[in-house]
């Protein structure tokens, strides 16, 4: 009896091996499993073996039952799942033809290299307290010159290269300055605000001119706002914009708007003040203008100046943005050309 | 401006320092010092030798090898000199001289000879104009002397300086006002050689003749003082060499003594001077007047110019001989053969300077010192430097009568400005130490006077001119000269407010957003300004002549753009060349003329959708659906007619499809257009494709806040239920009437129509399935109900014109 079930038990592991569809799966459990199958017939002779072997026939063949409804179960989901996987396989798709190397034209989309930058700018400021302001391209002289220190006689006049219009009063904002004084006009001290925005000069074009560019302006007016607060304000600004400790020096700049004026250079990043050719040796690097805002222009802009005074500075966008990202030519930026504009933060 | 630091020394000691060093303190104090340059370096390691042998060059038919005394032993060399013989003194260059270029001398084998150094021509030394072979010495050149000491010329440090930080400094303009500076910055004592004794020495030359030449001052010319001497006996010749080597330094020709004297004085002190032939000046007097209307001027550049009656001529009893303070005639300057002379040194209005030099393009050292606004005293001393040098340089010159002058005004009393040490120190955010602000504005020739902590400050009228003015200025004065590096950077104390972007700003990054984002395109910049030739190009109705730039770069950038249309419309024509498809966006403005602002400047996004297959207009409507939708503005889309002006498209414009093209309404104003480009258009810009363009300006609305209205409805209880029915209609027939025809029913438990299918079934017609959903928020809907609903949306479909499908 005991050779009986384990001859059965032998053949049914082979047998299955063999099972390659479900309907033959099927038949193989009715074989063994069913009423009439292979072990029931076994159980039931189980009442003619020898009372000593009865107990040990009646474990194993349980156990065996087991055995044999559990492969029969695996099976069945092995070959469910070869089933779906053939189907899926009819279904195959090449996961290498991505949009990316598929030309369907310009198939990414991005921001303009300005807007990445002054977004990260305006920013910045935003998070230090500042307002964002802009005022119109269109300005009158008031505007752009006289309420900024800058009478019509003034040899400041030579150095700005004004587009004017046929009426000779209107023209294109020279500088992001007129902002300020749109700011003072609006606003009640204390306040702090930048401007940033297009400017426009009458310029002979190269790669590193253009009469189309940006800047971004920006003033502080308070009581008792000193140089000392003006250089370690550009130190920490300077050191967001850049990711890294900078380090600022001011050096006598002329800029009617502001007296004391100041250029403000930065320690070349390049060669971090040792000298190379980016700083033509020198290890500082000219970045910006700044100062301790004019009385006449605090005036012009309504402000009480006994009590306030403050500083202003003005920074080239597009500088930065060209130093950013190695831009050889500045009149790439108002191109409209989607070659130079799709390598920008593209997704 | 060049500036001599051998020249500065006349004035005042520099302290030892390496020139680097020095260029970069000026730079951090004063003015931008851009190039620091050495001169002498080449003459100061060139000396004279002696040749003792020449041999021919045994591999070479032109060169020799030359042996020949330095004074610290003999050298050779070889050399191609057809000159060389034994017995000469030349100029001798060893191993390491550098030559202007860069190029250094090595050790260097020539043809198998080793050559130690070079012997040189008076054009490799820029000594002299000979090339022809080496420069020969005389007989009593001492060997070994270095050709500096032999030719007995200086080295020299060279500040090269740049004009645009001087704007406002016309003292800096000269050496002596330089010098000064350098005194206050070292703080050394500044020698002052033209002091009254000087003047007192000069003014005993002067005769009790009657002036030969005397001056007219027409009262409403721009002169501001004009002042003059006559000198007889002078002998025009050339100056002696540390004048000439001077003037060379800071960049000008020497001409003669007479022409260089003049050149010198206004190096050195900064005001311009002009020295006539006397003999040219007709009826023995000077005149200064206004030009007459259409009178010109021959300048010495021998161009005609055109005066206007707003320049001042400097003329004598007949004809004009100089444009004031700008360019002298041709034939009043010195000559060879001049031997009287008269000089002037005059002050002229800064600004009139400038307008007639912009005027005329004509600016000349004179009138960009002029239009600094100088200061007329400084005229006396201009005058007699000069008619010091003339008796230094011609000792048989004679003065002939006084200083004759004209034109002066009433001489203003001296500025003074008031303020506290304590206000000064607050403002630079720096204590000092009592005393050091009035040592400081003592050191730059400041008049101070304390009183109880007042300070009263006398400004020196060559720096009242224009520079200094006020409170602020004197600050600056302070600031520069203890370095801005030592104070010590501090945060400002401000009141905490709350900030936050703009309305306008956030509406400008969401929209950029969603357009990069979501609606996946790119953005781009163009030209605000545009020419006629682009809008012609686009048919664009709006010439924008009012909005026309007097002094444009170009005809294609000479007005402002009336729309981005035309702009966008470019750049789409730009990129379909390289692209088979894209989708752009402009943020930007635009510029309408307006009759009371002058200007109306609107703010627009351009977008322009293109595909060369197929026409990409509904994903462009599409996107910008869903853009409002973000924006959270409602939006109201019309087909225009003649009831909705749209201010952002005339409806003639060319470029209009006939249909495909809606108008959008916000906040109840037309906001913007949206169209498939007319291939008409696209034409005339070379576009081989489809482009859709969008224009949506938000000047209206961009300052509100605009509100997030959504609400939250409870979901409901009970199941909805939906019905498809299928309808035949015409092809052209839009899916949005059939919509439109059962939203109309009155049924509350309408909850939603939608569109689930079109199919063409031929040319003229097609087949719409159109999906109702009902929902009753109380109760379960009843078999009967929906039977009910079903029928009547069946029979209203039915009704409008709709037929079921069969
Ligand atoms: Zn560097």
């Amino acid at each position: 009896m005991l050779q009986k079930l384990e001859d059965l038990i032998i053949e049914f592991r082979s047998s299955i091996e063999s099972v390659e569809k479900k309907a033959s799966l099927f038949d193989l459990k009715a074989e063994y499993l069913g009423k009439k199958g292979k072990l029931n017939v076994i159980l039931k002779s189980l009442k003619d073996a020898a009372p000593e072997d009865r107990k040990e026939l009646g474990i194993r063949s349980n156990n065996y039952k087991i055995e044999i409804q559990d492969a029969i179960d695996n099976k069945l989901s092995q070959l469910e799942i070869s089933e779906i996987n053939e189907k899926l396989e009819k279904n195959w798709q090449d996961i290498s033809h991505r949009d990316s190397v598929r030309d369907f034209g310009m198939n990414s989309a991005g921001y303009h290299p300005v807007t990445i930058v002054q977004r990260e700018i305006e920013d910045i400021f935003l998070s230090m307290g500042f307002d964002i302001l802009d005022g119109p391209h269109i300005e009158d002289e008031f505007h752009n010159f006289e309420a900024l220190n800058i009478p019509a006689t003034h040899p400041a006049r030579d150095m700005q290269d004004t587009f004017w219009f046929k009426d000779m009063e209107h023209l294109l904002r020279t500088h992001t300055s007129p902002i300020q004084v749109r700011g003072m006009e609006a606003n009640k001290p204390p306040f702090k605000f930048v401007g940033p925005g297009k400017v426009f000069r009458c310029e002979a074009l190269d790669a590193s001119h253009e009469a189309v560019f940006h800047q971004i302006e920006g003033m502080m007016v308070g009581e008792n706002i000193s140089v000392s607060n003006l250089i370690f304000f550009m130190k920490t600004l300077l050191s967001e914009i850049f990711k890294k400790d900078v380090n600022v020096r001011l050096r006598p700049g002329f800029f009617p708007f502001v007296e004391p004026g100041f250029e403000l250079d930065i320690e070349c990043l390049i060669c971090g003040g040792k000298g190379c050719s980016v700083c033509k040796q020198t290890g500082w690097v000219e970045l910006l203008p700044c100062g301790m805002t004019h009385p006449n222009v605090l005036k012009a802009g309504g402000i009480d100046t006994d009590k306030y005074n403050g500083f202003a500075f003005g920074l080239g966008l597009d500088r930065l943005v060209m130093m950013r990202y190695g831009i050889d030519d500045i009149r790439h930026l108002h191109s409209g050309n989607l070659a130079f504009t799709s390598q920008f933060k593209s997704y | 401006m060049i500036v001599s630091i051998d020249w500065i020394k006349d004035f005042v000691n520099i302290p030892d320092m390496p020139s680097e060093e020095l260029g970069t303190k000026f730079t951090l104090v004063t003015c931008e010092v851009e190039e620091v340059l050495l001169t002498g370096e080449l003459l100061n390691n060139v000396s004279v030798a002696q040749i003792t042998e020449v041999k021919d060059h045994p591999d070479s038919d032109h060169l020799h090898l030359v042996k020949f005394e330095t004074g610290k032993g003999i050298r050779e060399v070889v050399c191609g000199a057809p000159n060389v013989k034994p017995g000469l003194k030349v100029p001798y260059a060893p191993i390491g001289t550098s030559f202007p270029g860069g190029f250094t001398l090595v050790p260097k084998k020539i043809r198998g000879v080793m050559s130690e150094g070079m012997l040189c021509s008076e054009t490799e030394l820029s000594i002299g104009s000979d090339d022809s072979g080496l420069a020969e010495l005389p007989e009593n050149a001492i060997v070994g002397q270095t050709m500096l000491e032999y030719l007995g010329r200086k080295r020299d440090v060279l500040l090269d300086i740049d004009n645009k930080s001087l704007t406002h400094r016309p003292d800096l303009w000269g050496h002596f006002g330089m010098a000064r500076e350098f005194a206050a910055v070292f703080g050394e004592e500044l020698k002052y050689p033209y002091n009254e004794a000087w003047e007192k020495s000069l003014s005993e030359k002067f005769s009790t003749d009657k002036a030969p030449v005397t001056i007219e001052v027409a009262a409403d010319s721009s002169c501001l003082g004009f002042s003059g001497i006559s000198i007889d006996n002078v002998t025009v010749q050339d100056s002696p060499d540390w004048m000439k080597e001077r003037l060379e330094a800071c960049g000008l020709r020497a001409i003669n003594n007479i022409v260089d004297i003049s050149n010198y004085v206004m190096l050195e002190l900064g005001h311009p001077l002009h020295i006539f032939d006397r003999d040219t000046i007709k009826g023995g007097k000077i005149v200064v007047r206004r030009a007459g209307e259409n009178e010109t001027f021959v300048t010495l550049d021998e161009v005609e110019r055109k005066l206007v009656s707003t320049d001042t001529l400097v003329c004598d009893a007949e004809r004009a001989s100089s444009i004031a303070g700008i360019m002298g005639g041709l034939d009043s300057g010195v000559k060879e053969s001049t031997s009287r002379i008269f000089i002037e040194t005059a002050n002229w209005k800064d600004s009139e300077i400038r307008t007639t030099s912009s005027r005329l393009g004509l600016r000349t050292d004179a009138s960009q010192r002029y239009e600094k606004c100088l200061d007329s005293n400084q005229n006396k001393q201009t005058l007699l430097r000069a008619l010091d040098l003339v008796l230094q340089l011609c000792p048989a010159a004679k003065v002939v009568g006084n200083i004759e002058t004209d034109g002066y005004k009433e001489e203003k009393a001296p500025l003074v400005l008031q303020m506290t040490e304590e206000h000064i120190c607050r403002v630079l955010g720096k204590d000092l130490e009592a005393g050091k602000i009035t040592s400081i504005l003592e050191s730059l020739e400041f008049i101070v006077s304390e009183d109880k902590g007042l300070l009263s400050i006398t400004v020196p009228s060559y720096r009242a001119t224009k520079d200094i003015e006020c409170d602020a200025d004197i600050i600056e004065e302070i600031g520069r000269i203890i370095g801005y590096d030592n104070i010590v950077p501090a945060s400002p104390l401000n009141a905490i407010s709350a900030v936050r972007l703009s309305n306008a700003k956030k509406l400008t990054r969401n929209i950029q957003d969603f357009l990069v984002l979501r609606a996946r395109a790119h953005e781009v910049l163009t030209y605000p300004m545009v020419g006629e030739k682009l809008l012609k190009k686009a048919s664009w109705p709006q010439l924008n002549e009012e909005l026309q730039l007097a002094n444009p770069t170009s005809p294609e950038s000479d007005r402002m753009r009336p729309s981005l249309i035309p702009s966008i419309l470019q750049s789409a024509a730009l990129n379909q060349k390289t692209q088979s498809a894209f989708r752009m966006f402009e943020v930007g403005r635009s510029y309408l003329p307006d009759a009371k602002k002058f200007s109306n400047e609107r703010s627009q996004v351009a977008l322009a959708w293109f595909s060369k297959k197929e026409s990409p207009f509904m994903d462009l409507l599409n996107n910008l659906e869903d853009l409002f939708a973000y924006l959270n503005l409602k939006v109201k889309l019309s087909r225009p007619d003649y009831r909705s002006v749209n201010p952002y498209v005339e409806p003639e414009w060319k470029g209009l499809h006939p249909n495909e093209i809606l108008n959008f309404q916000v906040m109840g104003k037309v906001a913007g257009f949206i169209t498939s480009v007319h291939p008409v258009v696209s034409r005339d810009f070379k576009i081989k494709g489809n482009l859709a363009i969008a224009l949506l300006d938000v000047t209206d609305f961009e300052t509100r806040q605009i509100k997030d209205k959504t609400r939250y409805e409870p979901l409901s209880r009970f199941p909805s239920s939906t019905f498809d029915c299928t309808v035949v209609t015409e092809s052209k027939e839009p899916v949005a009437s059939i919509i439109s025809v059962l939203n109309k029913l009155k049924i509350k438990e309408l909850e939603q129509v939608s569109i689930v299918d079109v199919f063409q079934m031929d040319n003229d017609q097609k087949a719409v399935t159109v999906r109702t959903t009902f929902c009753d928020r109380e109760k379960t809907l009843s078999g009967d109900f929906i039977s009910n609903f079903e029928k009547s949306v069946m029979d209203t479909l039915e009704k409008n014109g709709y037929p079921l499908k069969k």
